[in-house]
């Protein structure tokens, strides 16, 4: 009898998992559960529909056919209410049981909603799946005021999402800056300019304490914690993702804000394997737990878990992430977990060139390059060697930085 | 991805508008030397060795849509 594999979720996670696990385990029955109602698409090109610069055909990736084409058994539209690990079977909400030998939870994440008065009302959006780019770009495509509310790398879509369509905006921020825990002042002022530019005014020390909606209840204004009212029919909400773990959370698979799983993307439960963003993994790197809802990492996550699921211990996931903004006319990335560190070290490197790199015990943890990205490649490569450039730290700053620019390793370095 | 034929060079061209059946990659999707190739090529009239995992025809997103050109 063949081995049979269950994987709860079709983004990347998943559907990386199911292409590697029909490579490696011909045999195999594979079946891939998903609670949306369309098959594999491009959740970071879904940003470039809404602001109306991209056609709905390029973003899918999966189309039915291709689940005939590899056997794989899909069921769209499927909820999985509850998993019984004493049993191996999954749940569905119209009452089905799905057997397993191996389950992947390929779960993602839910877009936390403001808990202020009129958060939910027409005109209040999340973005997350293919869907809210939809109804996200019908709305902001009549739209002529905006309010984006989330001062993050998911906050930023809807500000340029604004900008494209458009809809003048002011994006709220609670704090002095965007991004404000991986970047300086300095370093968000070169993108606040490029949100100017393209009509969207940053607003600081600011924030929402609740909507006020008209008498059909659609919004018509945001209302900041000091009294100040900003008036829009379009509102953009992007203050963080709720892990899904409600489904785990009566079994005994362990959860910490997501699913833990270690360097092989295996849950406590032998039979059990989580990938994607909805993962706390043991980041062989860093040395500890962490958590990254970047593709590549995600992508990369569910190769590895299918190996593991296959022949548990085959590969570690070791991986340096980034993730770049691309809506302006100068690249913007981050690299690895620059929010992390005891330590950072900045620059001006050239006229509209930022960099910031973050240290943690003198070892590069992660960072953000605005302009020029070539120094992406010798970052990472100093990350997966955990390198000790703490004494070195300002010839990282250095224009055009490689690793050459360091002093060689010592011996002790290169054993680390 | 096509069989690839020796010593071609690729070249990146700005285009805004992207037909339904396109195939568009974001810069995210592509592997460290093929960001390299594309934060290199952008809006630069160089040609680079072509990169493993864009195919000409493709259309990439940067800062802005570029087409692969590989010749």
């Amino acid at each position: 009898m063949s081995d049979s594999y269950v994987i709860v979720g079709d983004g990347i996670a998943g559907a990386s998992a199911a292409e590697t696990l029909r490579q490696e385990a011909p045999d195999a029955d594979i079946t891939v559960v998903t609670d949306e109602g369309e098959t594999l698409y491009n959740r970071i090109l879904i940003k470039e529909y809404a602001k109306g610069k991209l056609p709905e055909a390029p973003i899918s990736i999966h189309d039915e056919s291709w689940y005939d084409d590899h056997d794989v058994d899909l069921r769209l539209d499927t909820l999985v209410v509850d998993i019984d690990v004493e049993n191996d079977a999954i749940r569905t909400h119209d009452g089905e049981t799905l057997a397993y030998d191996t389950l992947l939870l390929a779960i993602g994440g839910t877009p936390q909603q403001l808990p202020v008065e009129n958060a939910d009302a027409d005109g209040v959006h999340h973005f997350w799946t293919f869907q809210d780019a939809r109804r996200i770009k019908e709305s902001v495509e009549d739209a002529d005021r905006g309010v984006v509310v989330g001062a993050g790398l998911l906050g930023i879509d809807f500000a340029a999402i604004c900008g494209a369509q458009d809809v003048e905006a002011k994006y709220l921020m609670r704090g002095d800056c965007w991004w404000r825990y991986a970047l300086s002042e300095e370093g968000a002022e070169v993108m606040h300019e490029a949100m100017r530019e393209r009509g969207v005014d940053p607003v600081f020390g600011s924030g929402v304490d609740h909507f006020e909606v008209d008498d059909d209840g659609h919004v018509e204004a945001a209302v900041d914690p000091n009294g100040d009212r900003y008036e829009c029919d379009f509102a953009g909400v992007a203050i963080g993702l709720d892990f899904n773990v409600e489904i785990v959370e009566e079994t005994p698979i362990e959860t910490d804000e997501g699913v833990v799983v270690d360097e092989y993307m295996r849950t406590n439960v032998d039979n059990v394997f989580a990938a994607g963003d909805v993962t706390q993994f043991h980041d062989v790197i860093l040395g500890e737990r962490a958590q990254n809802g970047a593709w590549g990492s995600a992508k990369e996550q569910g190769t590895i878990a299918a190996r593991n699921m296959i022949e548990h211990g085959s590969e570690r996931f070791e991986w340096v992430s980034s993730y770049s903004i691309t809506h302006f006319d100068f690249p913007f990335l981050s690299f690895g977990h620059p929010t992390l560190g005891d330590d950072s070290v900045e620059a001006t490197t050239a006229e509209g060139e930022w960099r910031r790199v973050a240290l943690k015990d003198g070892r590069v943890v992660g960072g953000v390059l605005i302009g020029d990205l070539t120094p992406q490649s010798a970052f990472k490569r100093l990350m997966r060697e955990q390198r000790d450039v703490g004494d070195q730290r300002e010839r990282l700053m250095k224009p055009g930085f490689a690793v050459d620019d360091l002093a060689p390793a010592t011996e002790q370095q290169r054993r680390n | 991805m096509s069989l690839r034929e020796q010593g071609r060079r690729t070249r990146l061209r700005r285009t805004g508008r992207i037909p339904p059946d396109a195939e568009v990659r974001h810069f995210d999707e592509l592997g460290d030397g093929t960001q390299a190739v594309v934060a290199e090529l952008a809006g630069r009239p160089l040609t680079a060795p072509e990169p493993r995992d864009l195919d000409d025809g493709d259309v990439v997103k940067f800062t802005e849509y570029y087409e692969v050109r590989t010749r």
